[in-house]
């Protein structure tokens, strides 16, 4: 049911009413599914590539310290700022910096934000390229912190570079590896600004995870009781996996 | 030999290579911010033109100035982060220090405050807001950063009262100094940097914000994350003007990062390091 904005107590108790309308709604069942590949790619890709990078990293003789400096750029910078400066300058068909790339490469232009195929894909890029740089960081701290006489007794061992790393190097980093799981899973679950001002849940839907989906029928369709019902499916998904998490966590610290 | 040498210098292209990925978009921003509206649209790009301080005049001082929302973001999160550390710096204190009876329960919810998507919280904080007339001012907007920054900050500071041996304010206690003066004269000095580190979080968290901003702000209370959008519209974009908005929006949390690099990685970890349980 609908609220009106200015005198919300004026439509009466719903109870239910809310919740159940969500069950027949594939808007939501879509919204939600987003909010699964969202937040799953992303957290994926940013371990897969802030662990690479960290191992990278540690292996150059020189430019540590300016690899840290440019990982802290992008995690300063305001997720809104960020979104803005994707739509426009890197991913706008023609101007942007990566349509620059693909033309000169032969690839052709690309409505990066514009066509619903890519403008999943794009948002997850932006994500990802932000907070990468998180993962990287707090992985090579820990990184930094391994003692070097365990590989040098691995390497008299003769084992080779994939066992060192496999069975030393990442039950070694494994702490560090499940708070980045944690924190950025948190994090993605309740990512808005950048997506807003990307696409801002568009073309259509096909960038309208949860959250977008619970502000747009809020604050642009001005269903103030529908989106916080949604809101409130969000908060008891986020409660429930950060409980799983913390299990998990926990378990695993013991074991 | 050869080739372990190919091998670093690979290594280091590398390392190059993702740098760039990195730096350059910011980079981009900054060479575009100085080219006229023409220039920027000319293809292939220019990285050789006649640098322009045009965009920054209009931005500062012109027609689309956002140097009212430069101040709105700074009362908003000069002022958040002021009343957050007055507030943070004794309930820290107590948390670490004192034996309080749900210390493990009001731990967990500190940390879960930090959890929880924003869009969850806003219709409340919204109703509530219009209610008593908070909506598009300093006082509501203020009052709900605090509901963010506070447990971060007290989060944060807790782990620095922690690293203090006891036997220091044991000490200042014994010379019947109160708690509180104990605090102040010897505890306070010992977290210094632990203060600083957490003034430049909190702030850089309250200049960051965006969603609570534009919902909860009007048009007297317009922080610049929330002006960033005069400058895109659906006929056009003013790109240069965006870009060297964004330059200016972006200068101070880029310092005030510089300035706690080494202290990024506990700052961003802060809570899930101690999972919840204190030890």
């Amino acid at each position: 049911m609908r609220i009106d904005l200015s005198m919300p107590w004026l439509g009466g108790f719903a109870g239910v009413d809310n919740y159940a309308k969500m069950g027949g709604d594939p808007r939501f069942w879509h919204s939600l599914w987003l909010t699964l590949i969202y937040t799953a790619s992303t957290v994926v890709l940013q371990v897969v590539l802030g662990l690479s990078l960290a191992l990278l990293v540690l292996r150059i003789p020189r430019g540590q310290a300016a690899m840290r400096i440019a990982a802290i750029l992008p995690i300063v910078l305001a997720p809104v700022v960020v979104g803005l400066f994707w739509r426009t300058l890197v991913l706008s068909p023609d101007v942007g910096l990566v349509d620059v790339v693909t033309r000169a490469l032969g690839l052709g232009s690309h409505n990066w934000l514009g066509d619903p195929q890519l403008a999943l894909i794009s948002v997850i890029a932006i994500h990802t390229w932000q907070w990468t740089p998180f993962a990287f960081l707090v992985i090579l701290a820990s990184l930094s912190a391994l003692s070097p006489e365990v590989f040098e007794a691995a390497r008299i061992d003769r084992a080779s570079a994939w066992q060192r790393f496999r069975y030393i190097t990442l039950p070694l980093i494994r702490p560090a590896i499940v708070i980045v799981v944690i924190m950025r899973t948190m994090i993605a679950l309740s990512a808005f600004a950048a997506i807003f001002a990307a696409t801002g849940g568009g073309p259509g839907t096909s960038t309208e995870i949860l959250n977008l989906y619970a502000y747009r029928t809020s604050f642009s369709e001005l269903n103030l009781g529908y989106g916080a019902a949604l809101a409130v499916v969000l908060l008891a998904i986020t409660l429930a996996v950060s409980f799983v998490m913390f299990r998990v966590r926990r378990r695993a610290a013991v074991a | 030999m050869t080739a372990r040498r190919l091998r670093t210098l690979v290594l280091i292209g590398l390392a190059a290579l993702l740098l760039a990925v990195w730096a350059f978009p910011v980079l981009w921003a900054l060479l575009t911010s100085f080219k006229t509206e023409r220039d920027v649209l000319a293809y292939p790009p220019t990285v050789i033109f006649e640098p322009t301080l045009r965009n920054y005049r209009d931005v500062l001082f012109g027609s689309a100035s956002i140097l009212p929302n430069l101040v709105s973001s700074t009362i908003v999160a000069g002022a958040s982060t002021l009343l957050t550390l007055v507030f943070a710096i004794p309930a820290a204190y107590a948390l670490a220090r004192l034996d309080l009876p749900a210390k493990r329960a009001s731990g967990f919810y500190v940390l879960a405050t930090q959890m929880l998507p924003p869009v969850g919280l806003i219709i409340p904080y919204y109703l509530v807001l219009q209610k008593i007339g908070g909506l598009d001012t300093y006082g509501g907007l203020i009052a709900i950063y605090l509901t963010f920054s506070l447990p971060f900050a007290i989060w944060l500071m807790v782990s620095y009262f922690e690293d203090i041996p006891r036997e220091m304010e044991e000490a200042a206690l014994l010379d019947r100094a109160g708690r509180l003066r104990a605090l102040w004269y010897v505890i306070l000095p010992q977290v210094r940097g632990g203060i600083a580190v957490t003034t430049i979080f909190v702030f850089l968290n309250a200049w960051n914000e965006f969603l609570f901003a534009v919902v909860l702000g009007g048009n007297r209370v317009r922080p610049v994350t929330v002006a960033m959008f005069n400058f895109i519209s659906v006929e056009q974009t003013l790109w240069a003007k965006l870009a060297a908005g964004a330059m200016l929006a972006m200068a101070p949390v880029i310092v005030l990062g510089l300035l706690a690099q080494r202290h990024i990685v506990k700052g961003l970890t802060v809570g899930a390091v101690k999972g919840g349980g204190r030890t």
